[in-house]
């Protein structure tokens, strides 16, 4: 019953089994079999026992473990890398005066490094007679007004990682978001309100009363905090007020519809996919 | 305290393996025998390795050594990596000796530590490097393991066709030498193999099939 396969055997495989069977028991070297026997029964093994099973370093676990750490810190390190969205780039400026950057007065004008002045996370004070116009890859245009008080949105990642955050103490941000914003979200935070960017044409304003989202295009969200979020749609405003009444919900104010359908008008040529 | 410990061999244990094996096929007119296991060790010795007593370990080491160099010499083709996995079996049943069962014939314990040391030198691919590297480490002790009164012709031939034997298992995938070996060298059963192999008995001798097969085809090649 065992044995089906040897009843079943060609004469080849059984040639081949009686091959096996007939190998002689393989003779150890005395001297080996002696020094291993008396390892074995005193217990004392000589770190050749286990030093001749060692491998050459490219074949030690330990060599592929710290190489698999390795490319896995480069890939994580390349990843993190290439995921970050394209840096903000000043695509026009105007006016002049002194800029406050992260509490520090910089020159503003033509000749300023302006790309290197306004990087993520940076807090800027515009001058009162000048703005910036930003571009981050094909994901967003931001202008800066004059005398805002902001700190540079950080950029939503190309892949994961899709959320950016910035600050407006004061003055008005505004915005437009192109093809490769798509999925990603920016928190901005104004010091009576939070606005949550999910694709869309818009204008911050911070003012002494309170919060002012204007939206253009598409929609956004407003509120105090994260439970109170509410939605403003297209051609419409909400307002958080500083003194604590409930938002309120009107028509976008009229002088932002031009200058952020002008925003808007760049933004569909500056953030075409090339 | 220890006392000399006399091993003799024992009716009660008597792992030879035969009874595994069917009816021989017809035309074979004299069936090379199954390989027999060494006789167990009595339950009292294996009681007292566990305890690491020096003389049961040398019962234990005389009984049992032959077997594990055997198989592991001929799953890994040569004498050096046989001498390393010999040592890292012995030097693991140390480690391992109050895990030792004395109601089981040891056998099967060591024969799998050994089959495990073997495939896990495989897969670190020290394997391939002591295969590559095989030629030069090859035996000289051809004549040796078949040392006898015989002609010096005959024991060359002897010694050419062990030699073409074992490089025909050698050529085998490790996944197919392993049940061959272990079945028709060591003299274990499937089932016994299937549970080293941590596998089903049908397909421990699925897996025999296909590897006699393939060995028959590498010898067709070179015996002729």
């Amino acid at each position: 019953m065992e044995e089906i396969e040897d009843q079943t055997l060609s004469a080849e495989e059984t040639r081949a089994r009686d091959a096996v069977r007939a190998l002689p028991a393989a003779e150890p070297d005395p001297e080996f079999r002696a020094r291993l026997r008396d390892e074995f029964v005193a217990g004392r093994f000589e770190p050749a026992a286990v030093r001749t099973l060692r491998l050459p370093w490219h074949r030690r676990p330990m060599t592929h473990w710290t190489l698999a750490t390795a490319a896995a810190v480069t890939i994580v390190a390349g990843g993190l890398a290439l995921n970050q969205g394209a840096a903000w780039h000043a695509i026009s400026a105007h006016g002049a005066g002194t800029v406050i950057v992260d509490g520090r007065p910089v020159e503003f004008s033509a000749d300023t490094d302006l790309d290197a002045l306004f990087r993520p996370g940076t807090r800027i004070v515009m001058p009162d007679d000048a703005d910036v116009t930003l571009r981050s890859g094909d994901a967003m245009l931001a202008v800066i007004t004059p005398g805002s008080d902001v700190t540079v949105p950080s950029l939503p990642g190309r892949w994961f990682a899709r959320t950016g955050i910035g600050e407006v103490r004061s003055g008005e941000l505004r915005l437009s978001t192109g093809a490769g914003f798509r999925g990603a979200t920016l928190g901005l935070q104004t010091p009576e309100a939070r606005v949550l960017v999910t694709g869309t044409t818009l204008a911050v304003i911070c003012e002494p009363t309170g919060t002012c989202l204007c939206v253009l295009e598409g929609v956004a969200h407003l509120g105090t905090d994260a439970r109170s979020m509410e939605t403003v749609t297209a051609g419409s405003r909400g307002y958080v007020f500083a003194d604590g009444r409930p938002m309120a919900h009107a028509e976008m104010r009229p002088n932002e519809v031009p200058l952020l359908g002008t925003l808007r008008d760049t933004a569909r040529e500056a953030l075409k996919r090339r | 305290m220890s006392q000399e410990i006399r091993v003799t061999p024992s009716a009660a244990a008597p792992v030879s393996g035969t009874e595994d094996r069917g009816p021989e096929p017809p035309g074979s007119e004299s069936p090379a025998p199954p390989r027999e296991r060494p006789i167990a060790l009595p339950r009292e010795v294996l009681e007292r390795v566990r305890e690491r007593d020096p003389q049961a370990l040398a019962a234990l080491f005389d009984r049992y050594f032959g077997m594990v160099y055997g198989l592991a010499y001929r799953l890994m083709g040569g004498r050096a990596p046989a001498e390393d996995i010999a040592q890292e079996v012995f030097l693991k049943v140390h480690r391992a000796a109050h895990q030792l069962d004395p109601s089981r014939d040891p056998a099967a314990w060591l024969s799998a530590i050994t089959t495990n040391a073997c495939r896990d030198v495989w897969r670190s691919g020290a394997g391939r490097m002591a295969r590559a590297s095989h030629s030069l480490d090859q035996d000289p002790e051809g004549f040796a393991l078949s040392a006898s009164s015989e002609d010096p012709e005959t024991l060359a031939l002897r010694a050419e066709r062990e030699r073409l034997v074992q490089d025909a298992l050698q050529r085998l995938p490790e996944a197919l030498r392993v049940p061959i070996v272990l079945h028709d060298y060591q003299g274990l059963q499937h089932q016994e193999i299937a549970e080293q192999l941590g596998i089903h008995h049908a397909a421990a001798r699925k897996r025999y099939s296909r590897a006699i097969t393939a060995l028959a085809a590498l010898l067709r090649e070179t015996l002729g």
